[in-house]
């Protein structure tokens, strides 16, 4: 019965095996040190500015994109590699971004009715084939164990197994719950966040009484994916539907959210699938209905892992480094105290503190940075590096005439600083709060227009291939067959990315066959 | 008013929701209520109360799946527990599952003692990898290289971290659901410190979180002490720990760890630190980790006979509110009575639930709450509404209660407060009814036989705990130290230790244990 499902075939969507970028591989051991040791990035010859200034620069992302991403993480101390080949250790500053994502989605499913649990990471291995991305255990306590054991890649397998004895009548309809776990896919080649051996997610799962349900949910969890995106992370997703090429192997639909990365790759961020009745005829899910008919269950499932993270770095950084969102920042303010004469210190730092508990209080997550080893210019490069949206600077005169100076990460230099922002604690919490909702929707509109600027239209194969080869996202009418679809991929690297939701009215023809449309199609490179 | 408790009745036919032909085939028994009983057959009885609805089992031996039930439980802990470490600045990270054997064999006594314990995967696919890889029974030998790295100077330490996560052992003694299984979910903290006095200080720190989890939040009666040097953490320098005792098995059980390491994982690992004068120091380091398997012990510290008993604190549903409509009764106005009464508890914070299912008799409702453990019941019948009331019945002591719905709010708070204080109590009182002081071989075994809590002058030697062990071996286990405890009675000069005769040196719980 199960046999009909291969489990390795599931994973195929989650992390379609598209191009990869082949940089990824020369970096994979790239992630370095610490700050202090480590900023310095592989090209020892370089003799980028920022690096001569305060030895603590990354890789310009106009330079490298890949270089940059690597030498972001490592120094910003978001994550380092792990012991294994290919796992990470999330570092505290990279694992509060994944908090700040866990609280809000963990409240929203909630909200829709789901509950959390726990199913085990051992699978028996029962199911038919052995994808190589699939970890198994073989021994355990000393042992050979008699069955192998397969290290969860996902979990529909075991869910339907349960789901199968839970469910018996209309009454235990919808059955909606969802889990925050690890789970494990041996992959060949992988990034931090994007694509590692082990990482961390949700997965919810539900079984519903008609499709409809079904089809309402798996919608509603996307749009709270896209909410999501779009106002916490500032990052301007584009909802739709996946092809039947690249539809999760055991789903009717696939939804996804696609992002654009700085580097004009898309990422896909987020999926959610109706999963008809794959899955339950094939495990015997079945329910009795109102009239005492035996039915198969309609089913969705729905994940968003630790890769949305890497969509964040990569959405908004900049060439100095990471440029967190305001609302998921682990960090949002940091005070940087400056004085020259001892004689100084204690105002300023008294001043300093007393802003930061002001702050606080306010709900605003701040940091007072009072080490005396380093000078303020070093803080002021470290803190914009590792993406702090706002700056506090109150040195000796800012003490006297009860005042501070506020600096904004997300417009450089002269321009994002205003001096003389009053110490006095309501004011300075609305000025503070002002800012932070100003630099998170300016940070959205950036997105937004660096997206918008990068999609082409176009209305032919030629057209796309150029669109393609430029680096851009192609978007135009598709009706062409699936080996038109590969054909497309394999010939320019580019997959379509989804249907969006959004598509224009009036008649369309086919970029490929020149047959009549229904759907625009945005094909795009992706990780 | 509410019917008898437990006695099944039938729903008015012309029920409320008047949904035409819908069959109101009222379930009368569905194999609700427990086979057995907690005193008879303790084990059966257990797994019985976690197969309803806490736990399911499932076909990987020793592997549980937590349901929404015991996982809201779960939750309630680690949102209590993770805000208050996080007040400590200990700050959360997450370390790869998978461990290459060459860490994990650096710390040798580490090793020894996990070593029959890990599950090991081989291949990927259909190949065989290179290196055998380790799935962590613990991080210690996971993360400590990381510490190495991360740490250069004074100025990085404290360094405090904490993760949530999964770990794994593949032991082969029973599983018992939470207690012993062979995947279970906890926090592990890890922490480096300069010097010896501030680890000290929060060994303790975290010991007393843990005493409140079980103490404060599942009514858990628990001592706080040392363990002995044969039962402390494989590779660390002391142990400190919070034990509970199941009274009906007469058995320790271990609640909590918070481990003092020393320097012994520094060396191994060389984590040192550049102190103020520039001197190369090793640092000083902790672990401490809960469990869910906190969940076992409050579930058989609390459940009876007719199931589960949830202390309010934890219970992701504190309240049911439950209709009880007659014939010829408003039906719709009781219905309508319950909606606001939730909402009315809802609204001040309190976790209610209505059960307004039609094809279930209220007699069966109550059943089955019962055996979920919720700690109150509000039951609301034609009389209630007549005289703007609602009944309360208590799932720890079934004391009910006619309250007026103008000070419902209220007086649910104050009795979900008498519920969880009552529960502890109870429990305490359990507890110390077991506890016995002996001082000699002979009365030692006899307190054993009668499955008591022993606390036993001792000489603190590991040979000797040793020889306990070889000499108490049986089809049931054989008795160990379970802690000395912090809060020590006299001892008088001149006792001696009960198994050696040599001069004892402190008190020690003796038991057998999970």
């Amino acid at each position: 019965m199960v046999a009909s499902l291969r489990l390795p075939s599931l994973t195929s969507l989650l992390f379609p095996a598209t191009t990869r970028y082949p940089a990824a591989l020369r970096r994979t051991v790239c992630l370095r040190n610490r700050p202090a040791s480590g900023f310095a990035s592989g090209t020892a010859a370089s003799t980028d500015a920022h690096r001569l200034r305060s030895k603590q620069a990354v890789t310009p992302r106009s330079q490298d994109f890949n270089a940059w991403y690597l030498d972001v993480i490592a120094s910003a101390e978001l994550a380092d590699h792990g012991p294994v080949r290919g796992t990470m250790v999330i570092r505290p500053y990279g694992y509060a971004i994944w908090e700040a994502i866990q609280e809000y989605l963990n409240v929203k499913f909630k909200e829709t009715g789901h509950s959390n649990m726990y199913f085990p990471q051992k699978e028996a291995s029962h199911v038919e084939g052995f994808s190589p991305e699939l970890a198994l255990v073989t021994v355990g306590g000393g042992s050979e164990l008699e069955e192998k054991l397969v290290v969860r890649p996902t979990s529909e397998t075991i869910v339907n197994h349960m789901f199968t004895q839970w469910i018996h009548s209309y009454r235990d309809l919808p059955l909606m719950i969802n889990q925050w776990v690890n789970v494990t896919r041996w992959e060949m080649r992988t990034k931090p966040f994007i694509r590692t051996l082990e990482f961390l997610w949700q997965e919810g799962h539900t079984a519903h009484a008609t499709p409809e349900e079904a089809e309402k949910e798996a919608k509603q969890m996307i749009e709270i994916y896209t909410r999501f995106a779009f106002e916490q992370t500032a990052i301007p997703v584009i909802g739709g539907r996946k092809s039947k090429l690249e539809t999760f192997a055991g789903a009717d639909k696939t939804y996804t959210i696609e992002a654009m990365m700085g580097d004009r790759k898309a990422l896909q961020a987020g999926t959610s699938h109706n999963l008809g009745q794959n899955f339950s005829r094939a495990f015997g899910t079945q329910f009795q209905d109102e009239n005492g008919e035996r039915q198969h269950v309609w089913q969705t499932s729905w994940a968003v892992s630790t890769r949305f993270v890497g969509g964040i770095i990569m959405t908004h950084g900049d060439d100095t480094g990471l440029m967190l969102p305001p609302k998921i920042a682990p960090i949002q303010v940091v005070i940087v105290p400056i004085w020259k004469k001892e004689t100084e210190k204690t105002g300023v730092l008294s001043a300093a503190s007393s802003v930061k508990e002001v702050l606080q209080a306010a709900g605003v997550r701040a940091k007072l940075d009072d080490t005396s080893e380093r000078t303020a210019g070093w803080k002021f490069n470290f803190w914009e590096m590792k993406g702090v949206p706002i700056r506090i600077e109150i040195g000796p005169r800012d003490v006297s005439s009860n005042c501070v100076v506020v600096s904004r990460r997300d417009i450089p230099g002269k321009a994002g600083k205003v001096f003389g922002i009053s110490m006095e604690p309501s004011t300075l919490v609305a000025y503070v709060k002002e800012k932070l909702d100003e630099i998170q929707s300016s940070l959205l509109e950036k997105a937004v227009s660096f997206r918008d600027s990068n999609i082409v239209d176009v209305n032919s194969y030629e057209e796309l291939k150029v669109a393609i080869s430029s680096g851009k996202w192609a978007r135009g009418p598709w009706s062409a067959s699936d080996s038109d679809e590969q054909r497309v991929k394999e010939e320019t690297g580019a997959t379509i990315r989804c249907f969006p939701f959004e598509q224009t009215q009036g008649i369309k023809t086919c970029l490929m066959t020149g047959n009549r449309a229904e759907e625009v199609a945005i094909f795009a490179k992706s990780y | 008013m509410a019917g008898p408790s437990g006695k099944k009745e039938k729903v008015d036919k012309a029920g409320p929701s008047g949904g035409g032909k819908k069959k109101k085939d009222v379930k009368k028994e569905t194999g609700l209520g427990l086979s057995v009983k907690k005193d008879e057959n303790f084990g059966e009885w257990y797994s019985e109360v976690c197969k309803h609805e806490m736990i399911e089992y499932y076909d990987i031996s020793g592997c549980y799946i937590l349901r929404p039930w015991s996982m809201a439980i779960w939750e309630i802990m680690q949102t209590f527990f993770d805000a208050e470490i996080k007040k400590m600045k200990v700050k959360n990270c997450y370390f790869p599952l998978f461990v290459s054997p060459g860490v994990l064999e650096k710390e040798k006594d580490h090793i020894e003692g996990f070593a029959p314990e890990v599950a090991w995967v081989t291949k990927s696919g259909k190949s065989d990898l290179e290196v055998p890889i380790a799935i962590r029974p613990t991080s210690e030998t996971v993360m400590y290289p990381y510490y190495s790295k991360w740490i250069r100077g004074h100025r990085d330490l404290p360094l405090k971290l904490n993760q949530w996560c999964n770990v794994v052992r593949w032991e082969f003694s029973n599983p018992t659901p939470f207690i012993r299984s062979r995947e279970f979910l906890w926090q592990e903290g890890h922490t480096a410190f300069a010097t010896k006095e501030e680890a000290d200080e929060e060994v303790l720190q975290i010991l007393e979180l843990y005493r409140r989890i079980y103490e404060e939040y599942l009514a858990v009666p628990v001592v706080k002490g040392m363990k002995s040097e044969n039962e402390k953490f494989a590779g660390g320098l002391y142990t400190t720990s919070v034990e509970a005792f199941i009274p009906n098995t007469g058995r320790g059980v271990q609640g909590a760890t918070s481990h003092c390491l020393g320097q012994n994982f520094a060396k191994m690992f060389e984590i040192r630190y550049e102190d103020e004068e520039g001197k190369r120091e090793m640092v000083w380091q902790n672990s401490w980790a809960y469990s869910t398997r906190t969940l076992g012990v409050m579930i058989m510290t609390h459940g009876d006979d007719k199931g589960l008993i949830l202390p309010p604190k934890v219970a992701s549903v504190q309240v049911v509110v439950i209709p009880v409509p007659y014939k010829d009764a408003n039906t719709q106005g009781i219905f309508d009575a319950c909606t606001a009464t939730v909402s009315a508890l809802s609204e001040a914070g309190i976790r209610a639930e209505e059960d307004l299912r039609d094809n279930y008799s209220p007699g069966w409702k109550y059943s089955n709450w019962e055996m979920k453990g919720v700690p109150l019941r509000i039951e609301i019948g034609p009389r209630d509404l007549e005289n703007d009331q609602v009944r309360t019945v208590r799932r720890d002591n079934g004391v009910k209660e006619d309250i007026p719905r103008g000070s419902l709010v209220e007086h649910v708070k104050e009795l979900l407060e008498k519920i969880q204080q009552n529960m502890y109590e109870v429990a305490r009182q359990k507890r110390e009814a077991c506890v016995q002081e002996i001082r000699t071989w002979d009365e030692f075994i006899s307190a054993l036989n009668q499955k008591k809590l022993i606390l036993a002058p001792w000489c603190d030697e590991e040979e000797v705990e040793r020889d306990v062990k070889a000499r108490t071996k049986g089809e049931t286990g054989a008795a160990k130290t379970l802690c000395s405890p912090f809060e020590q009675p006299e001892l008088p000069e001149g006792t001696l230790c009960f198994a050696s005769g040599k001069p004892a040196k402190k008190w020690t719980y003796w038991g057998r244990s999970y």
